[in-house]
């Protein structure tokens, strides 16, 4: 059997970081990147708009640093929905400390990283996000 | 025995009559204070007695007491008031005897002290209030008791003096307030301050994470098509954010120091040091380093701070290893001997002494406390990569832990850094 690849939807203000993202990923057929989304309040109102459970993304990737509704708020909000809070969620952000760390994973994040620099990092990264799928 | 007619002993019932008034009169006379002698006539003559008794002791008491004291009779009028009451108010005692207490009250306070007046009647009480002097109003309390005496009943009212306790009270009020308004201004400046270096933790390194990235991405993409000499500078331009990037996260974690407290967790020093050897590695392996750990202390702390510590410490060890040697690192518990580092301690079991030591390249012993200061460093950036911040967050860390950390050295020869640490957190 075929393992079908995963929907993965980045939520990311900065808009060259949503473009590595895609330049980075763009080779790689075990997932599938949908369009990236600015913050917290469009990926709600994009979610919304899926009808069958099936169609929602597989992982949710988060930058923290977002206008309107931040990485730990979109976070806290997700896991508070029923029909979310399975979907895998992670942050990253420029910066992290122990206290973003801590304050995510109590609010459920799979993994908290930091934005890698380079195509090994970001390979590396989304292997780790995918692991725990 | 001669009898006697009945004029007779009506004549001796009108004359023991009069004796016994004018013994009356007496009496009174003694009991109202108008008396200070009495002469007694007897068989042996003329007998003398002045009366030097415990109530004119209590006069003059009254008299020298610092409060003023007043009695009152019941329709308030000022039936006795000692000297001090008198300076209290300014007046002579003849213009206080016999006028209405309720003269000497600041009109403002009138209400009040008819309200005390009228209790104190009833029961003893106490009152805050002003008294009217000639050109100034004196800030006063009032206790009141009841005199019963005889028939006679009045009201003694000690009045004490608050002058300088309410010029004290509004002093201390004032300093209070400054103090207030300067926690605020101080709690304000480090809510600025947290704010600032979290502006800064993230603002700052979002642009230079950028450079770094796409300098990357020019190193790989396009690389072939450059010359040795700009394929340098790229180099250097990555290198630098990177440096930059570490002093943003040094000056951060020293900032945020002050930030959290919690200083109560056992923590096992050895556990502690094999975690960061683990860490370490490659670096060891690359470096091909011996380490030597004893059997270290358990002490009370924030566990991730003094990772930090012995992070930063076993790192320079690394770091400035000799380039004729391999590196040899030591880190040993110890007991405290307070004279070999100048300490005068009341209870040196108490402490843990854990050295670290190298055989690195060491720095003049001149620099031993400087060391610890922000952006002191000794060598050229050029050869040791480093913030120049590191020491001086074990400093701040250790310095947070009640304990004290020191360097001694020798060029060429090695380094030794001694933490001190009480076990126990206050």
């Amino acid at each position: 059997m075929i393992e079908m690849a995963k929907k993965v939807i980045l939520v990311d203000d900065d808009l060259e970081d949503c473009e590595l993202f895609l330049t980075f990923f763009a080779n790689r057929s075990d997932i599938d990147i949908l369009p990236p989304l600015l913050n917290g309040v469009e990926l709600i109102d994009y979610l919304a708009k899926i009808n069958s459970d099936d169609d929602l993304p597989n992982l949710i990737i988060l930058d923290q640093n977002m206008p309107k509704m931040n990485g730990k708020q979109t976070l806290a909000f997700l896991k508070s929905e029923k029909r979310y809070a399975k979907i895998s969620a992670v942050i990253y952000s420029t910066y992290t400390d122990s206290a973003l760390v801590a304050d995510c994973k109590k609010l459920g994040a799979a993994i908290v990283a930091t934005k890698p620099i380079d195509n090994d990092g970001y390979q590396k990264m989304m292997d780790d996000f995918l692991r725990n799928l | 025995m001669k009898s006697l007619s009945v004029t007779d002993l009506q004549n001796e019932v009108e004359r023991l009559r009069a004796e016994l008034a004018e013994a009356n009169d007496t009496l009174h006379a003694i009991r109202t204070g108008q008396i200070d002698a009495l002469i007694v006539n007897d068989e042996s003559g003329h007998s003398v007695f002045t009366l030097t008794s415990a109530d004119r002791a209590y006069r003059l008491f009254i008299e020298q007491m610092i409060e003023g004291a007043v009695t009152l009779n019941v329709e308030g009028l000022v039936t006795y008031s000692n000297s001090q009451f008198a300076r209290m108010v300014q007046r002579p005692l003849p213009k206080i005897m016999g006028n209405y207490f309720l003269d000497f009250i600041l009109d403002e306070d009138i209400p009040l002290f008819k309200e005390f007046l009228s209790k104190g009647w009833t029961t003893n009480v106490k009152c805050d209030m002003r008294l009217k002097g000639l050109d100034k109003s004196v800030d006063v309390q009032m206790s009141c008791n009841i005199l019963e005496m005889d028939d006679d009943i009045s009201l003694s009212v000690i009045v004490t003096d608050l002058t300088q306790q309410k010029a004290i009270e509004r002093e201390l009020k004032a300093k209070n307030h400054q103090l207030a308004k300067l926690n605020e201004a101080l709690i304000a400046s480090n809510n600025d301050l947290q704010q600032f270096a979290s502006v800064a933790s993230h603002d700052l390194q979002e642009p230079l994470r950028k450079i770094q990235v796409f300098t990357k991405f020019l190193i790989a993409k396009a690389s072939s098509e450059l010359s040795e000499t700009s394929q340098t500078y790229l180099d250097k331009i990555f290198k630098a954010a990177q440096r930059m990037k570490a002093l943003i996260v040094d000056i951060l974690t020293y900032s945020k120091l002050s930030a959290d407290d919690v200083l109560v967790q056992a923590v096992d020093l050895k556990d502690l040091v094999t975690e960061i050897l683990d860490d370490f590695d490659l670096r060891i392996e690359e470096k091909n380093a011996s380490v030597d750990v004893s059997d270290l202390c358990v002490v009370q702390g924030n566990r991730g701070q003094l990772r930090q510590v012995f992070h930063n410490l076993i790192s320079n060890a690394l770091k400035f290893a000799s380039p004729s040697r391999p590196p040899v690192i030591s880190i040993q518990s110890k007991k405290l001997d307070p004279r070999e580092h100048n300490l005068i301690l009341d209870n040196p079991s108490c402490y843990c002494l854990v050295t670290v030591s190298d055989n690195g390249i060491g720095f003049e012993e001149a620099y031993a406390s400087s060391i610890f200061s922000l952006f002191e460093t000794l060598n050229p950036k050029s050869k040791y990569e480093g913030s120049g911040i590191g020491l001086s967050i074990a400093k701040k860390i250790i310095d947070k832990h009640h304990g004290l950390i020191l360097a001694k050295s020798k060029v060429g020869e090695g380094s030794e850094f001694n933490v001190i640490l009480p076990l126990k957190q206050p």
